[in-house]
């Protein structure tokens, strides 16, 4: 038997799973990555006459990086998002901890519920919301109608803007924190108890290290949307409340500024990564989520 | 052997550095029921699974009915397996589990509900003909897998430990079972698992396998009687390990020192006085008895005396745990009314010379293998 | 179980007022924007007076019916892209161990990472300037495809690890070649997740903004109609657009979880 016959088996099975998984990835790094390395190169042309000259320079970051403008609004943006990460966590986690652990047979129905406003779209999420808070929103009408003054804050402010966000990203922070604790032993919670800890303590030695990693998930997956909003901010953060997201839109529109686009998107790109990285290391450098597992460094 | 149903030569399997199975080499016959019996990681599943075809050897040939089987597929070797985990398919009802190898086969529906019928009848299972696999018990599932396994009439039927996930005495109930299975439909079984127990009450033939190699292959019996070495005396069956130099050598005998205790034991080949040995002698060939009972000590046997620590009831049995005057403890199993003793009484164990399996420390002796 | 002390009592009651609390929160404004579709008055509908007026003016919006078939179309082609990309991915991830899988998943989950803005207007520039085409629906597709694909992939994902792999081998062990054993054993027990799968991609394409609006120039969406009556101040016909929407989305839901729990009994999930 010839020694190819030998080995066909093996090769046979890697061959396989390349047929299967290579595709999609490729699809992937083709329309996701290529599209945004060219937004790299663009970000270091000039724009003239809404057209992209391919000369290259680094003015569009020195304008990004130096002019207050853009830096007070990257700088809002960046609390904004993680004060709606904030809000979403300590929000998400005590009803993502009683769906997973009480939840029982009515799990799959709950969880799919706090998800399923996610899949109706942006605008008609913040459609919604502003029919709620806005100066003819529903909570304000009201207040009006009883004579009462409409709650200033509540429409087109900053608040309303986190108010929205959290509506719309919130769902995401459930259902990290959720699948993460699906995995989770509750029963440990049991021993933590016989060994004298009270319930905060066990949440703090046990849940919570345990269930970093889907945790840190959720907080990223709701940061990164927060970080660029643009929609929801335009409709809820009335005059003084755009964000970088809104800056950024208008590069690509009105404006028609793509090289400095480009640059506002790199920049929003890279503030993502640097955020994504500083969680994941806040990740592994402690006892990772296995216990007993040291993890590197 | 003439015309072996299964032919494996010299076989050899390595997965990255690991060699699984080191050269194997093996025949079995048409009406045997054949038992490959070690712990895990000792390649007896990798073993199991070039015969189905899931794995190819690097060396080596499979034969099955005399067709070389080496490279191909499984799907073209007209075997029956039964798994572990039973892994029946969830989406298909029990009939139609069962009724799988003959649709593959090409049979027309008509002759598989027949075959399915008498599989059913076979294990005693046709109540559940039209139940899905999760609302059977543990022993229902794995009767439902042995008719899957059996309803094509394959030549050979491969099991993979099936009773490892069945509770205690399901499990006893299913060895007969099994084993009853075998003998009625004539064919030969290759069953695969770490539980000595089961090897020995289901098989005509054992291949005791440890690190890819079989130590020692023969009928049942002689595997558990007569160990070829000190993997398969300390492996098969429940026995005391004894550690110690031999003092003295004399033709065909030598005399062992155990912490002070001096031995009779059968002289291991090749060892000389002053060589490290190890007595493996089974705890139910050892008798206990009140002490000054026996009459004086011959050189076919051992006497020790001790102090008895406990007993260990086990229903048709009891293990009696002694700590004999050396310092030493050893387990006798023998009937549990020798009521005249209770803990902490003086005893007298004793065993025959030749009930002792002895073996070199360095250098085993030659395993055995035993043709029939 | 054990049993529950007073101090456990009330975290689950409290965590029970929270979750009450978080899903009005997130359905009041859904069904009040419902609820004023069908009212004469927008601003105050107080005491309710009923009217199809809006759904009507919906209707014959100039857009809508392009708007309505392009997010179709967009829907549809997404969600098949993103549902058959993921579906073969997981397979061949969840069946074949081999090392580089790790890195494989990181990349079929990295859209989940980048800003919905960015893949938008990323793509914009890279169909404008390096391709050279216009905004059109195949670019929309596509970008919405990677985004879908990553939940494509987690809702198989999640399916599929309950699936059993060495069941291909048992069937191959009884005489089923590699493609008999994909439709007899493995397409069985995992359509539904594939079907599941379908549904989120779709939806997400569908209803989706931030992508699609960079992608096509003045090529109608649902969402980019709405966004541009959203704009012009409040109009009625956008809450008969939501109400249709989330019709449609409830539908998808009970859809999605009909199949789950179809998935849990092919995969042989006992009760909880």
């Amino acid at each position: 038997m010839s020694a190819t016959a030998l080995t066909s088996l093996r090769h046979d099975q890697r061959f396989r799973f390349a047929l299967l998984t290579f595709p999609g990835a490729l699809f992937v790094l083709v329309f996701l990555i290529l599209p945004l390395l060219s937004i790299v190169v663009f970000s270091l042309w000039r724009t003239e006459n809404y057209e992209i000259i391919s000369d290259w320079n680094i003015e569009n970051y020195k304008v990004i990086l130096t002019t207050a403008t853009y830096l007070k609004f990257l700088g809002r943006s960046v609390l904004m998002a993680l004060a709606v990460s904030a809000i979403c966590l300590v929000y998400a986690y005590p009803v993502a901890y009683l769906i997973a652990k009480h939840g029982g047979r009515f799990r799959l129905i709950l969880i799919l519920l706090t998800a399923a406003p996610f899949l109706t779209g942006v605008i008609l999420r913040v459609t919604a919301i502003q029919h709620i808070l806005g100066p003819i929103g529903l909570v304000n009408m009201a207040l009006t109608t009883f004579g009462i003054e409409p709650i200033e804050v509540l429409m087109y402010s900053n608040i309303a803007t986190a108010i929205g966000l959290v509506y719309l990203w919130i769902p995401f922070m459930i259902l990290a924190i959720y699948l993460s604790l699906l995995n989770f032993d509750f029963e440990l919670l049991e021993v933590a108890k016989v060994c004298g800890a009270k319930p905060w303590r066990a949440f703090i030695e046990l849940t919570w290290p345990l269930n970093r990693m889907g945790t840190m998930i959720g907080i990223i997956l709701v940061f990164v949307p927060t970080l660029a909003a643009n929609v929801t901010p335009k409709f809820l953060g009335g005059v003084n409340g755009s964000l970088y997201g809104n800056i950024l839109d208008h590069q690509f529109g009105a404006t028609g500024t793509w090289a400095l686009g480009s640059a506002m998107g790199v920049v929003l790109f890279v503030v993502s990564l640097v955020f994504i990285v500083i969680v994941w290391r806040s990740v592994n450098l402690r006892r990772s989520g296995f216990t007993g597992m040291e993890s590197r460094q | 052997m003439n015309n072996p149903v299964l032919r494996i030569d010299r076989v050899t399997k390595r997965f990255g550095a690991v060699q699984a199975v080191k050269g194997v080499s093996l025949d079995i016959d048409k009406g045997e029921f054949f038992a490959i019996l070690g712990p895990s990681g000792s390649g007896k599943t990798t073993l199991l699974r070039i015969i189905a075809g899931l794995e190819t050897p690097d060396v080596g040939t499979v034969h099955i009915a005399d067709r070389d089987v080496t490279r191909l597929p499984p799907y073209e070797r007209r075997i029956g397996m039964v798994f572990q985990d039973f892994l029946l398919f969830p989406h298909k009802t029990v009939s139609k589990n069962i009724a799988f190898p003959l649709k593959m086969q090409g049979v027309l529906a008509t002759g598989q509900d027949e075959q399915v019928r008498w599989a059913l009848d076979f294990v005693r299972l046709t109540e559940v003909a039209d139940r899905y696999p999760h609302q059977l018990s543990g022993g229902q599932k794995q009767r439902v897998a042995l008719a899957r396994g059996l309803v094509a009439r394959p030549e050979i039927l491969l099991l993979d430990e099936p009773l490892a996930n069945l509770d205690r005495e399901l499990r006893k109930e299913m060895e007969v079972e099994v084993r009853r299975y075998q003998v009625e439909l004539g064919i030969p079984f290759v069953y695969v698992t770490h539980n000595q127990e089961e090897a020995l009450t289901m098989s005509d033939r054992i291949a005791v396998m440890d690190q890819g190699l079989f130590e020692q292959v023969g009928p049942k019996l002689e595997v558990y009687a007569k160990p070829a070495n000190r993997f398969v005396a300390s492996f098969v069956g429940s026995a005391n390990r004894i550690v110690g130099s031999l003092v003295d050598v004399n033709g065909e005998t030598a005399s062992l020192d155990w912490d002070g205790e001096v031995l009779n034991v059968v002289r291991p080949n090749g060892a000389e006085k002053g060589d490290r040995v190890e007595l493996f002698i089974k705890s139910e060939r050892i008798r206990i008895d009140k002490p000054g009972d026996g009459e004086s000590v011959n050189s076919t046997e051992n006497r020790i005396r001790g102090r008895l620590l406990d007993i260990i009831f086990k229903g048709q049995y009891a293990d009696y745990l002694v700590r004999l005057n050396n310092g030493a403890e050893i387990v006798v199993s023998d009937t549990p009314d020798i009521s005249a003793v209770s803990r902490s009484d003086e005893v007298e164990v004793s065993w025959q010379v030749d009930a002792g399996d002895c073996f070199a420390v360095k250098g085993e002796a030659t395993p055995q293998v035993s043709d029939n | 179980m054990s049993a529950v002390n007073p101090g456990e009592r009330l975290v689950i009651t409290s965590q029970t007022v929270m979750l009450i609390i978080l899903y009005l929160f997130l359905y009041f404004p859904i069904f009040y924007i419902t609820y004023l579709s069908f009212a004469s008055n927008s601003v105050w509908p107080f005491p309710p007076e009923f009217t199809w007026e809006w759904y009507q003016r919906l209707g014959i919006m100039s857009d809508f019916h392009a708007g309505l078939r392009n997010s179709l179309i967009i829907g549809i082609g997404s969600g098949v892209v993103a549902a058959l990309f993921a579906t073969i991915a997981v397979i061949g991830i969840l069946k074949y161990p081999m090392r580089g899988r790790g890195l494989l998943i990181g990349i079929y989950l990295s859209p989940l990472f980048v800003a919905q803005v960015l893949i938008g207007i990323s793509t914009l520039m890279f169909n404008r300037n390096v391709l050279g085409l216009p905004g059109h629906i195949g670019s929309a597709i596509i970008a919405n495809g990677t985004y879908g694909l990553s939940f494509a992939f987690l809702v198989l994902m999640a399916q599929l690890l309950r699936y059993d792999w060495r069941l291909d081998e048992v069937a191959m062990v009884f005489g089923a070649r590699p493609a008999r054993c994909f439709f007899e054993v493995t397409l069985p027990s995992v359509w539904p997740a594939v079907l599941g799968a379908f549904v989120v991609s779709f939806l997400l394409g569908f209803n989706n903004f931030d992508i699609s609006f960079y992608n096509l120039g003045a090529i109608p969406t649902l969402p980019t109609i709405a966004w541009g009556t959203l704009r012009h101040g409040i109009e009625p016909e956008l809450y008969a657009l939501a109400s249709i929407v989330n019709a449609l989305v409830f539908v998808g839901l009970i859809l999605l979880y009909v199949l789950i729990r179809s998935g849990y009994v092919r995969l042989g999930v006992p009760e909880d």
